[in-house]
C-alpha cells in the first residue's frame, strides 16, 4: 500500500532562514521593516485567536533547523512508513494576510525557493507544494509558471484566509496557470487575519477550539463559489484540494447546494451538471482532522454520502496538535488503499506518474 | 383509453404567457400557448407534487459555455409554483437535469376548440 500524507509541515526555525532568498526593496523590507514579533518572525497579520498551549505536538522540539527534518523523519516519515509527504510549509501561508501584496508576493517567492533549496533535497519522499499569495493572483500565476514545472512540486497552496471566495473571477488568473501547468489548487487551513477578516460567520468567536472547530465555514464557502462560478467548467481537469477543513459537512452542503440549483439553475447557466457532481469529479478533501463521533458508523454513512473512498486523502498535520497517524485513521478497512495513497496518486498526477515510472524499474 | 380526445377550452382562451389550468377527466392539467401553439401538462410537479402549471410562463437564461447570460426561450418554460423547478413546456423535460420530466399530453385544436390527447 502507498501511503502519501497531504499534509506534512516544514517548519523553520526563523524567518530570517528566507534572507538569502529575498534582494533589494523586498530584502530591506524584511530586514528594516516592521515585524509582527521579534527577528526572526515571519510578517503577517495574525489571527485573533492564541492557541493556549502552542499549536505543535508537544514531543516534537527541535532545537535547529536541521532537527525539524531529523525528528519528521524518526517520528513520522520513518515510524509511519510514509511513502511520500507533501510539505506544506507553515507560516509562509500567512502572507495572504498582509495589505501589500507585493511583499506578500515577494515572500511566498521566497519561501519557496527555501522550499526547493533547503528541504526538498534532504528525503526523496518529499514533494513541494508551491505557496502563492491569494492577494496578488497575476503575481501568483507568474510563480506557477516560473516554477510549476518543477518535477517534484505537485501542486499549488493558498491560505483557505482569503478576501473573498475562491471562485471570483479576480483569482481565475491563479487556476489558468495551474490547469496550464496540470498543477492541482489546494487550499489549507489559515490566514485568518489581517485583511482576510471574515473567517467566521456571525463575528468573531472567543476561544481557540470554538474557533478552530467552525473554520470549515470559510472552506465551505470556497467550494461553493468554486463551483458556482464555474471554474471546473471553465477548467474541468482542475483539482481542488481542501487541506485541514474537516470533511462530515460536505454531503449536507451538497444536498443544500443540488436543491438551490435546482431552483435557481437560471442565475449560473454556465453549469452543465449539479454542484455534487462538480464536487465528486473536481473537488478532494484531506482527512485530518477527520471528525470523531462515539460511533464511527454515523461518520462513515456520512462519507459514503460523499463517495468518500474516491474523494478523501490522508493527512496527517505533522506536527500540529490535532494530528492523526496513519495507524489509529478511522476510516472503513476497505476504504484505506484509496484514502492513504491512491487517491492522492491520481490527483497529484505529476506524483502518480514518477511513482508509477519507479514502480516499473 | 388512449386515443382520447378530450375538449378543454377555446384556444383564444389561451395566450401566450398566460396558461390556463383545466379538468380532464377528473386530472388538473394547464395549457400553455407558445407563439400560437399549444401545448399541455400534468398540473403535478415531479419534485414534491406541487401545482407544477400555475407557476410563471417564462423564458430563462440558455445554457452557455460562457460567463454571460443569454435570455431566450420566451414563454417556453414554466416554473413550478412552489420551489422553482423550471420545465421546458414542450417537451416536460426538467432544465437542470434532464433525467426527470413533467407529463406531457399531445394537444391539437379544431375550430377554436382546444383538445387534450389522453
Amino acid at each position: 500500500m502507498v501511503i502519501v500524507d497531504c499534509d506534512c509541515h516544514n517548519y523553520w526555525t526563523d524567518a530570517e532562514v528566507l534572507l538569502p532568498y529575498l534582494d533589494g526593496y523586498w530584502k530591506d523590507y524584511f530586514v528594516r521593516g516592521e515585524k509582527t514579533g521579534p527577528t526572526g518572525s515571519f510578517p503577517h497579520g495574525h489571527r485573533a485567536w492564541f492557541h493556549p498551549e502552542g499549536f505543535k505536538r508537544a514531543d516534537i522540539n527541535p532545537e535547529t533547523q536541521h532537527e525539524h527534518y531529523t525528528i519528521m523523519k524518526e517520528k513520522h516519515l520513518d515510524r509511519y512508513n510514509i511513502d511520500y509527504a507533501i510539505l506544506t510549509g507553515d507560516e509562509a501561508l500567512e502572507a495572504s494576510t498582509l495589505a501589500n501584496p507585493h511583499y506578500a508576493h515577494a515572500l511566498v517567492k521566497a519561501y519557496n525557493e527555501w522550499m526547493i533549496n533547503e528541504w526538498m533535497p534532504l528525503d526523496k519522499r518529499f514533494k513541494g507544494s508551491l505557496i502563492i499569495s491569494p492577494t496578488d493572483p497575476h503575481g501568483a500565476a507568474e510563480e506557477i509558471r516560473r516554477i510549476g514545472g518543477h518535477p517534484d512540486i505537485v501542486q499549488v497552496l493558498a491560505s483557505h484566509g482569503a478576501q473573498r471566495p475562491y471562485g471570483d473571477p479576480f483569482y481565475h488568473p491563479i487556476y489558468e496557470a495551474c490547469a496550464e501547468m496540470g498543477l492541482p489548487f489546494a487550499i489549507h487551513l489559515g490566514g485568518q487575519g489581517g485583511v482576510n477578516s471574515t473567517p467566521i460567520g456571525a463575528g468573531p468567536t472567543t476561544y481557540f477550539w470554538e474557533t478552530h472547530a467552525l473554520l470549515p465555514q470559510t472552506a465551505m464557502t470556497h467550494v461553493a463559489s468554486m463551483i458556482a462560478h464555474g471554474v471546473f467548467e471553465k477548467w474541468p481537469d482542475l483539482y481542488f484540494v481542501v487541506i485541514e477543513c474537516g470533511v462530515a459537512w460536505v454531503p449536507s452542503l451538497m444536498w443544500r447546494l443540488d436543491a438551490n440549483f435546482k431552483a435557481l439553475r437560471k442565475e449560473t447557466p454556465w453549469l452543465k451538471m449539479l454542484p455534487s457532481e462538480y464536487c465528486a469529479r473536481n473537488v478532494r478533501f484531506t482527512t485530518q482532522p477527520l471528525e470523531q463521533p462515539a460511533n464511527n458508523q454515523h461518520l462513515w454513512s456520512t462519507l459514503e454520502a460523499m463517495d468518500g473512498k474516491n474523494t478523501l486523502m490522508f493527512a496527517s498535520d505533522y506536527p500540529h496538535w490535532d494530528y492523526d497517524s496513519v495507524d489509529s485513521l478511522h476510516i472503513p478497512p476497505e476504504w484505506r488503499e484509496n484514502i492513504l495513497g491512491g487517491n492522492a496518486l491520481k490527483v497529484y498526477k505529476r506524483l502518480g506518474a514518477s511513482h508509477a515510472a519507479l514502480a516499473a524499474e | 383509453m388512449t386515443g382520447q380526445m378530450i375538449k378543454v377550452c377555446k384556444a383564444d382562451d389561451v395566450s401566450p404567457g398566460n396558461q390556463k389550468i383545466v379538468d380532464v377527466n377528473g386530472m388538473s392539467v394547464g395549457i400553455f400557448n407558445i407563439d400560437g401553439g399549444y401545448y399541455a401538462l400534468l398540473n403535478i410537479c415531479p419534485h414534491r407534487g406541487a401545482a407544477l402549471c400555475e407557476g410563471p410562463q417564462c423564458g430563462t437564461t440558455q445554457k452557455t459555455n460562457d460567463y454571460e447570460f443569454i435570455y431566450g426561450e420566451k414563454d417556453a418554460v414554466v416554473r413550478c409554483s412552489w420551489h422553482g423547478w423550471e420545465f421546458d413546456i414542450r417537451s416536460g423535460a426538467f432544465l437542470a437535469d434532464n433525467k426527470i420530466k413533467a407529463k406531457t399530453f399531445e394537444v391539437s385544436v379544431s375550430d377554436n376548440d382546444v383538445f387534450v390527447h389522453i
